[in-house]
């Protein structure tokens, strides 16, 4: 890509060669608004990349073409080596366990418990399992929150913190080998913010997990990301670690560092 | 509204009929392949039969009794009065009960499944239910229209019932009737052919009703202005839907001799 900056830096500690994620000249448009225009990204396993880019600038749309909830103009998305838009929608649901997804609004189901909540993908999907085994995993999804207490709430009774708790729980109950993270830490106080960055990490390095965390944070970025990657004007602009990216005398890349 | 505004607003009606349309055929191509959601059915029929009960009984009886109480001077008037079981039993099984449980159910129903498609949709729960390999259309459409279709035709059967019983009260408040003579009154007068196509016509209504309210919540945009906007448009079109549906029936019962 014309223009951008690729890091040569070493992998980080328990990042695997295997590229999990690999994404190539994606375009996607809305109308005549152009949003992603020709972006590349490769996650390897046990990497946490976060792309950082301003509101509007298109993150959303890529953590949700990795998925198949968009479907790109033009491009190719490789995850854990199946190409999603060649996949049929059995294979693509089969692909989709294999993905967790944290969305912005938590995107808990309203009409159900937490438990409900908590079980909804364990029943889906693990059909000869039994009672027992459920209740177990949901007691260990919720203990991993620190929301044992919350089983029998209705998502409107708790607050946005216990949300996105509850929200990383049932994102992470199947066990899936990559996550997306949508903005994890908008809405929440810097300390509420903070808590779940600690505990996306915490999870990660229990479950051995692989991400992408879309956000505009920079807290977020100097805390959980081992790799960055700026989109700019619907491409990857630069990649980086933290340091790298605030050491760089770019004025687009400066840009991001304002209030740091 | 001049003549370009015409044509957009024809154009918008064109392609909502269009998309509604293609909304039904997937329902259909989805409706019989499995993975069938049993349980989630069942809890369907339960929120879209079962708590409609008591809004349908109250309108079957109040619909019953006023029927019988207006009824009664235009058929005195004539002698006729004795034919009032026979007149109110027709016309509640063979167009009322139908028609009127089906408007109570857009709008209790039809709205409720706009408001609620609406919701999950602008609130992402929609798109969570995808990630997680969960086929939405399948849980959460299919399992609703479902519902309706079953549930349509047992409230129409059980508004029909209620309202004939408010017709027996109605005609004792001037008169004495016993419970015997007024059944059989009743039954004479009824044949098949009321009884079957009313029927019919019901599990279209409850169609409609489905799809409507479905096809408006799973298309909400524009957040909680748009939630708003897709449960007071599910229960117009709805209504409207039935209508036609309605005069389609009578058109075609006309032509098959059932009339």
């Amino acid at each position: 890509m014309e223009g951008a900056i690729h890091s040569k830096m070493k992998p980080a500690a328990g990042v695997g060669p295997e590229v999990v994620i690999r994404m190539r000249d994606l375009h996607k448009a809305f109308g005549a608004n152009k949003v992603l225009k020709g972006f590349d990204l490769d996650v390897r396993r046990g990497e946490n990349v976060m792309v950082l880019g301003k509101s509007g600038s298109g993150k959303s749309v890529l953590i949700k073409c990795i998925v198949g909830l968009l479907r790109p103009d033009q491009g190719q998305v490789m995850v854990l080596g199946q190409d999603v838009y060649a996949l049929g929608q059995d294979d693509l649901d089969h692909l989709r366990v294999r993905i967790g997804f944290l969305f912005q609004s938590s995107a808990l189901y309203d009409s159900m418990t937490v438990r409900e909540n908590l079980e909804f993908p364990l029943r889906r999907h693990w059909f000869a399992q039994s009672a027992e085994e459920r209740d177990a995993l949901v007691k260990e999804a919720l203990e991993n929150v620190g929301l044992e207490h919350t089983s029998d709430l209705y998502p409107s009774e708790l607050s946005g913190g216990m949300r996105r708790r509850i929200g990383l729980a049932r994102t992470l109950i199947l066990k899936p080998e990559i996550v997306l993270y949508d903005e994890p830490t908008t809405g929440l106080d810097p300390i509420t913010g903070k808590e779940i960055v600690e505990l996306i990490l915490r999870l990660q390095k229990k479950y051995g997990t692989s991400s992408v965390i879309i956000s505009h944070d920079l807290n977020v970025a100097k805390l959980a990301a081992n790799r960055i990657a700026i989109l700019m004007d619907g491409r990857n602009y630069v990649e980086g670690s933290y340091d790298e990216l605030r050491s760089m005398r770019d004025p687009v890349v400066q840009q991001f560092f304002i209030f740091m | 509204m001049d003549r370009s505004g015409v044509l957009l607003g024809a154009r918008a009606i064109v392609v909502e009929v269009g998309e509604l349309v293609a909304f039904t055929g997937r329902f259909f191509r989805e409706a019989f392949r499995p993975r069938f959601e049993w349980r989630e059915l069942v809890r369907q029929c339960y929120l879209n039969g079962y708590q409609s009960l008591p809004l349908v009984a109250i309108t079957a009886f109040i619909m019953g009794l006023v029927l019988t109480v207006q009824s009664r001077p235009t058929l005195a008037r004539f002698g006729a009065e004795t034919m009032l079981p026979a007149m109110v039993a027709i016309s509640v099984v063979r167009e009322i009960a139908p028609v009127i449980t089906a408007l109570i159910c857009a709008g209790k129903i039809g709205s409720s499944i706009g408001a609620e498609l609406g919701s999950m949709k602008v609130t992402e729960q929609i798109d969570a239910m995808e990630v997680s390999g969960t086929n939405p259309f399948k849980f959460l459409v299919v399992t609703r229209i479902w519902s309706t279709i079953l549930m349509l035709p047992l409230l129409v059967i059980l508004a029909d019932a209620i309202a004939i019983w408010a017709c027996f009260i109605g005609v004792n408040m001037k008169g004495a009737v016993s419970w015997q003579l007024f059944q059989q009154q009743v039954f004479d007068s009824l044949v098949f052919s009321d009884v079957l196509p009313a029927l019919i016509k019901s599990v279209f209504f409850g169609l409609a009703i489905g799809v409507v309210g479905c096809y408006k919540g799973y298309n909400t945009e524009k957040g909680t202005e748009g939630v708003g906007r897709s449960a007071h448009s599910a229960v117009v079109v709805a209504s409207l839907v039935i209508f036609i549906l309605d005069l389609v029936a009578v058109q075609v019962t006309e032509i098959m001799g059932l009339n």
